[in-house]
Formats: structure tokens, sequence, C-alpha cells
């Protein structure tokens, strides 16, 4: 893998690229790049995960033209797939190499260990939302005791918006969570449970269930459970899978023609 | 172009949480948290989240001022520690060096902490010497 990645600076097949190295006893994330190529030995895969696509977006941002190289699990494939598909990253202009993912019910052999989710304790299964928990098993709950388990989970919110800024997928100029008429910003605790509903509704069709939100969660408020049943609902619905393909359009989700025929603005008028 | 992620640790309390700046051109971009930080293991508050904001706002004092008949003139730093001096001697002879005070602070460091007592031990020649977070 470091042989490639130096190939790939070499050649300019990729300007920058971002990896993780061990610094002070850390593994953290690192932008390696041409000027330093005997620094591309200290490449390591894993085992942590960071939003890598995210500081790919910020590079981007301010300069269009640099050629993005990545380390790839498959949560950040797909939070690519999103970029793209939302004109966030050129996909002529990013190169991945990928690596072992984390390990769940798919995969048991991971070198990523971030995903799995603490153990909830007692207090939390009886009156909140265990992380851990399927969709079904959430549905068998009455409508009451649903709202009752997800209300105590909202209300330990701090509101740090870290959510929402260590998102991959979040990358809006103007975020509704910082909206004055529609949320309180200056007022803690925040708006139960509209605060995390608005950013509940935007994640429809965006969430890539990378966990990364609820591993930066402080109060462990179960947020993947939480989208991914608002990815189910636009599964059921449009039938979009996020993140599955780098072409796949969200705003032909209801077909690609229009359906609806044009409005004769003249004859209302 | 220059793209560097800097580890350090928040500078708003004493809790002391590991942060990751990202820095594109010399200018930090944005604040993450570490995750194998044995202190914050991967989570942050609202303040260290945005640290990045409040190192880049217009509103950041960058250099020190003085106020002169009631506004602050922008002045350089030797001028304002030598003023600060003449000032500090000014109060001492006048009402002795217990009439002035020091207090530290949980934002800085251990270091900066000693030297804080040891200045106003050693150089004002008073006791106290107390922390901020008892004010």
């Amino acid at each position: 893998m470091q042989a490639q990645v130096k190939e790939w600076l070499e050649q300019g097949k990729v300007d920058v690229f971002l990896a993780y190295k061990m610094i002070q006893g850390h593994p953290l994330p690192y932008c390696f790049t041409r000027n330093d190529l005997d620094e591309v030995n200290e490449l390591i895969p894993g085992p942590i995960r960071y939003p890598l696509e995210k500081i790919a977006t910020k590079i981007a941002a301010r300069y269009p033209d640099v050629k993005i190289g990545l380390l790839v699990r498959d949560c950040n494939q797909r939070a690519l797939n999103v970029l793209y598909v939302w004109n966030q990253l050129n996909p002529e202009n990013v190169e991945t190499i990928s690596v072992n993912c984390c390990p769940s019910k798919l995969k048991e052999h991971a070198d990523c260990s971030y995903l799995e989710p603490k153990k909830a304790g007692p207090y939390k299964k009886q009156v909140g939302v265990d992380n851990n928990m399927d969709l079904e098993d959430m549905d068998a709950y009455g409508r009451q005791e649903r709202f009752n388990r997800w209300m105590y989970e909202f209300k330990k919110c701090i509101k740090c918006y870290g959510c929402r800024d260590i998102c991959p997928v979040c990358f809006c100029k103007e975020c509704s969570l910082e909206h004055d008429d529609l949320i309180g910003t200056g007022d803690l605790p925040p708006e139960v449970p509209i605060f995390h509903l608005v950013r509940a509704v935007h994640m429809a069709g965006r969430c890539i269930d990378c966990g990364l939100c609820e591993d930066a969660c402080p109060v462990d408020i179960p947020l993947r459970l939480l989208y991914k049943k608002v990815n189910e609902i636009v599964m059921d619905v449009f039938e979009y899978e996020t993140g599955t393909s780098p072409s796949q359009n969200p705003f032909s989700v209801l077909g690609d023609t229009v359906t609806l025929k044009p409005k004769p603005i003249s004859q209302a008028a | 172009m220059d793209c560097k992620i800097v580890p350090s640790v928040c500078s708003y309390c004493g809790t002391g949480c590991g942060v990751l700046f990202q820095v594109l051109d010399g200018k930090l971009m944005g604040t993450m948290p570490m995750k194998t930080h044995p202190v914050n293991e991967g989570k942050l508050c609202i303040k260290g989240w945005n640290l990045h904001e409040h190192v880049n706002s217009f509103m950041r004092l960058k250099q020190p001022l003085v106020k002169t008949f009631g506004r602050f003139i922008k002045t350089g730093w030797d001028e304002a520690i030598q003023l600060t001096a003449d000032r500090f001697r000014g109060i001492i002879e006048k009402y002795g060096p217990d009439s002035i005070g020091v207090l530290v602070s949980a934002k800085i460091t251990n270091e900066e902490n000693s030297l804080g007592q040891k200045f106003s031990r050693a150089v004002i020649g008073t006791n106290n010497v107390d922390h901020c977070a008892r004010l």
C-alpha cells in the first residue's frame, strides 16, 4: 500500500494522500505529499476512523483542481458517493485505496474497531434506547413508549453540534440547526425533539450510516438508529439507497422524466 | 498547497481535551476531537468544536491596548509591559505589596501557573495568589 501511494505521488496521479500516521503515540489523520516521500513509510491503515472525506471536501473547496488520494473503508466510500452526487467532490480528482472495514455482522474480521457501540447499561435499557438495537425491535414498542424512550435520549443533548460537525456528508454553508426561526440558537438545553428531528429529516437520503456522529456524541444518543429509520423510509418510498452509487442523483428519485403537466401560468394569471 | 492536521489541547478550560486542527495554508479550517485522547475519547463540547472560529475571529485581540483618556489605543508589547510595571511599582510603593493579588487560570499550563505564583511571591512580594475557578 505504501509503495502504491509513493508511486501515485511520484507520478502525479495524486497531489496529496490522506491517510493515518502515528504521531506522539496517537494514530492521527495525516496529509502525505510528494515533498516528503519517506514519510509515506509511516503510513498506517488503522485502527482508527476520522472523516477523511470531510478533510478532502475542505481541500477541494479551496483548490478545486488538486488531485486527492484517500484511504477508504466501506463507510468512506459511501460518503464519497454521496459527496460526488451532491457535487462536493469531483470523482475525476479523487483516487482511493480500499482497506479493511469495521467489524459487523457482515464482516467479522476487521481492522477498524470504532464502530462497535458500547453495551448499554441497565437504566438506559429500561427507559432509553439501546444503541445496538435493531429497527424491528424499536418498532415493536408501542407508539407512546417509543416516544418516551426517544425523549429520554434527546433530553440528554448538550447541543454540542458534534453530530453535525463530524458528519462527512454535512456540508451546507447555512445549516438549519443554526437558523433562529427554526431552532432557538442560543438556548440550552436545545428544544427537543425538534432539534434532533430537523437533523434527522436532513439526513434522509444523505446518511451513509458510518456511525461517526454516535461516536462523537458525548451523551450517547443512538443517532445511527434514528437516521437508519429515516433512510429506511426513503428506501421504502423512493427506492433510493444512499451512498451505493456515485451517479444516483437525489433529484431524480421521483423518476427521470417529469410526469406532472406544466402549469398554464398565462391562464392562471 | 500546504495541508496539515495538527494535534493540540483545547484552550478553553482546565479539562484539557485533545483536539485536531485542520490547517490549510497556515489558516485553521476546522477542529475535530482526537479519538484516542484519554481525556475526551473523541468527544468535544460546543466550544471545543468551534476553536477554529475563535482563532480566526476578527474580534480577536492580537495586540495590547492601553486605555488613555478613556479610549483604548493600540500599542506595542514593550510599551505595554513597561507601563504595567511602572503602575505596579507605583501601587506597591504607595500601598504595599499585599494590595496586589494574582489570579492564575486553568486555561494555562502547569508551568505557566508556577511562573504566575513565582511572579507574585518573588517579584511583587505577596502571597495573594489564587485560581480563577474560585473567583
